[in-house]
């Protein structure tokens, strides 16, 4: 099988996912996948790779380069009863198909008052820090999030990403899957990843991964290792930091971030997105209705400026959030 | 200048000969059809009735004048076909499978209760009145649930094809444009892939000259829309959007074509739109085009159209034709009397479910965004 050409049991983010998309087609034989440059090629990044030699053209289609008609069709299948599996190039060029997905799919349930279900998964790599420039790095998960009817996730490790596209897999709404291409293929996040059911991650629960004290870093995706390095700086300014991945957006599990807050007091939200009305916002929205009691000192964010992601390394680390950004907002909270 | 016999005959019967498909129509489905015109017609004239007397709301979208194509288009599908229908078809819902008994509540089609439920926004609607006008539709009944983003189900109708025949199906999708949104990206899109996967698509385009406020010479380039079909190497096929028998065969040549497995083609059918685009705007519709035009397309009324070809082939006579005569006339100009009895009491029929349906729980309101259980 074109799965595991890996030499040691460690898999890496992009294995992972590649688990995912097989393990599922082979499990629900009512399982579409439809894409630019899915079959043939395998995908722009192989996870699709090998999928149509094994399930054939029907369930496997190499789309036309037409963003607006593949949600489209999977929204038509999966209102006719089957599961469909979409992959986005990259995640930004979902805007050619933005009205698809938010005025079709996303409404779909809502409309027919719970009649019809879309069971569709629309998943495309994301995000910055690889020199993508403005059209292969942004993370446009807000857009979604601000669209009812859309559950959003965002694994940072392979575990996560083959069994959260698991679980977007089997449930009855359109679920959303930012994958980091920055973190396809890095060795050093490579795990032991199980097989089948026993692979399936919850939507909708965040997960602890440092424990600390003194803050709590709450992020995804990307930025799940720069707030974990900035963890390290701040133990040598003698603060203890607490990460928490929250891997879905929506819904998102607020009561994990609230019982971190109980005990660190302090909160800190990272993501890739712009500032403005970006998901960080929401979070610090929600904490500060819903925990402020807890909260011993202004709590902050960093994003991404409110700029599109630029090219070269400088600019793009410029104005993306960077370990030293994260480290010194958590000091200022922390020393408030 | 002597007249040929062909040029005679072409004057006789409305410039139609009977094509391949409705050479075989019997006396009793050309009464069927016209009897489906004046349905189609007295929904339209009775919701404005209704409105005037204060005992409806919301904006209706009139598809006078527009009937022979929503009969003639259903008149040959099977029951398992799909269809797609926008806010020009609102008799649609009710019309399809129709055949099948018009208070049959088992066959594929809505019953013109749930339908008139819709159109008053009560509970009893299939959508429970959670989005307006004509926008429902019922995956069990295989109609596909219309938005305001016109062509935006297209590429819905395509994957809904796509899916049936991966499931072995033999089922034709049948969706309903208006020529004004064939200038959408999605319509291009969502055609392409059908023609690529030679899916049995077949698009409708009721071309009614008008789309809100814009004339076609503003939206398309080409003498005849259905031309745009050579681009996509499918069929582009004409029909007389004012005759009930035309549309039925070009819709029905269509659909044969796409249930061989040869893929979809677009069915243009030429008509017009008799008031404004809703009836918000029928004041100003009668404004922004021409009196002369809109006088020319109003003249081939489809119900006149039908009753002449049916009197002149002998299927009924001057007498009979004459027995109502809702033809020509407006809204405020028709009554009960010029409609056939049955088609008045199956209406109301619908109309009193529903004003006597509720209105949803305002609860309702918060329901439904996502399916919580697997």
């Amino acid at each position: 099988m074109a799965v595991a050409e890996q030499v040691s049991s460690k898999k890496n983010y992009l294995t992972a996912l590649k688990e995912a998309v097989f393990e599922e087609m082979q499990r629900n034989p009512d399982m579409v996948c439809i894409g630019e440059d899915i079959g043939f090629l395998g995908g722009a990044f192989g996870v699709t790779e090998g999928l149509k030699a094994m399930y054939g053209p029907e369930r496997v289609i190499d789309a036309p380069i037409s963003e607006a008609a593949i949600v489209g069709v999977a929204c038509g299948m999966c209102l006719n009863g089957k599961t469909t599996l979409v992959e986005m190039q990259f995640i930004d060029f979902i805007s050619c198909g933005f009205d698809q997905i938010v005025n079709m799919t996303a409404t779909y349930h809502y409309r027919t008052a719970g009649e019809v279900n879309m069971p569709m998964v629309i998943r495309g790599p994301a995000g910055g820090y690889g020199g993508g420039a403005l059209y292969h790095s942004q993370m446009n998960e807000a857009w979604f999030a601000n669209s009812p009817g859309l559950k959003i996730v965002c694994p940072s490790t392979p575990r996560d990403a083959k069994g959260l596209l698991k679980s977007a897999l089997r449930d009855p709404n359109p679920v959303m899957v930012y994958e980091m291409k920055e973190l396809y293929r890095q060795n050093k996040i490579a795990e032991e990843v199980p097989e089948g059911d026993a692979a399936l991650v919850p939507i909708g629960q965040a997960s602890i991964r440092r424990e600390g004290d003194d803050v709590t870093l709450v992020t995804y995706g990307n930025n799940v290792y720069h707030c974990l390095a900035a963890a390290d700086n701040l133990a040598e300014e003698g603060f203890s930091a607490e990460v928490l991945d929250i891997r879905t957006l929506v819904p998102l599990d607020e009561a994990t971030i609230i019982e971190s807050l109980k005990k660190t007091n302090r909160l800190v939200v990272v993501n890739e997105a712009p500032r403005t009305c970006g998901f960080a916002g929401e979070v610090l929205a929600r904490m500060s209705e819903e925990a402020f009691e807890y909260l011993d000192a202004p709590p902050a964010r960093v994003t991404r400026l409110d700029t599109p992601v630029p090219w070269v390394k400088p600019l793009e680390l410029y104005v993306l959030p960077s370990v030293e950004k994260i480290t010194d907002a958590a000091l200022r909270v922390c020393k408030f | 200048m002597a007249t040929t016999e062909a040029d005679q005959r072409k004057k006789k019967s409305d410039a139609f000969q009977y094509g391949t498909y409705s050479a075989k129509l019997t006396a009793d489905d050309h009464k069927e059809m016209l009897l489906q015109l004046y349905l189609a017609r007295y929904f339209d004239v009775r919701l404005i009735k209704e409105k005037k007397r204060g005992r409806l709301t919301g904006t209706l979208y009139s598809s006078h004048n527009q009937e022979a194509v929503l009969v003639g288009s259903l008149y040959g599908l099977k029951p398992k076909d799909w269809i797609s229908p926008i806010h020009r078809d609102m008799p649609a819902f009710f019309m399809k499978d129709i055949k099948a008994g018009w208070r049959n509540l088992d066959r594929m089609g809505m019953s013109v209760q749930q339908v008139c439920a819709q159109v008053w926004g009560r509970v009893d609607s299939p959508g429970r009145a959670r989005d307006n006008w004509s926008h429902i539709g019922s995956r069990s009944k295989h109609i596909i649930h219309s938005t305001s983003m016109l062509a935006g189900t297209i590429p819905a109708a395509a994957g809904v094809a796509y899916a049936d025949r991966l499931s072995g199906g033999d089922a034709v999708v049948l969706t309903y444009n208006g020529e004004g949104s064939t200038a959408q990206g999605v319509f291009h899109e969502a055609i392409n892939f059908a023609a690529v996967h030679s899916l049995p698509v077949v698009t409708v385009i009721e071309n009614n000259q008008w789309a809100y406020g814009t004339p076609t010479y503003l939206e398309y380039s080409q003498e005849d829309f259905a031309r745009r079909a050579d681009g996509y190497g499918i069929p582009g096929l004409v029909a007389d959007g004012q005759n009930v028998l035309d549309v039925y065969d070009k819709v029905l040549e269509a659909v044969d074509y796409a249930r061989s497995g040869k893929g979809p083609s677009i069915v243009e059918c030429k008509t017009f739109r008799a008031y404004g685009h809703g009836d918000h705007d029928d004041d100003r519709a009668a404004r922004y085009r021409p009196k002369e035009e809109v006088e020319a397309g109003r003249a081939r009324d489809p119900i006149a159209v039908m009753k002449r070809i049916m009197v002149e082939r002998g299927l009924m006579t001057q007498k009979e034709a004459a027995t109502y005569a809702a033809e020509g006339k407006s809204a405020s100009e028709v009554s009960n009397e010029d409609f056939p009895p049955d088609v008045v009491a199956y209406l109301s029929e619908g109309i009193e479910f529903a004003i006597n349906s509720p209105l949803p729980p305002a609860e309702e309101g918060g329901m439904w965004v996502f399916r919580e259980e697997n």
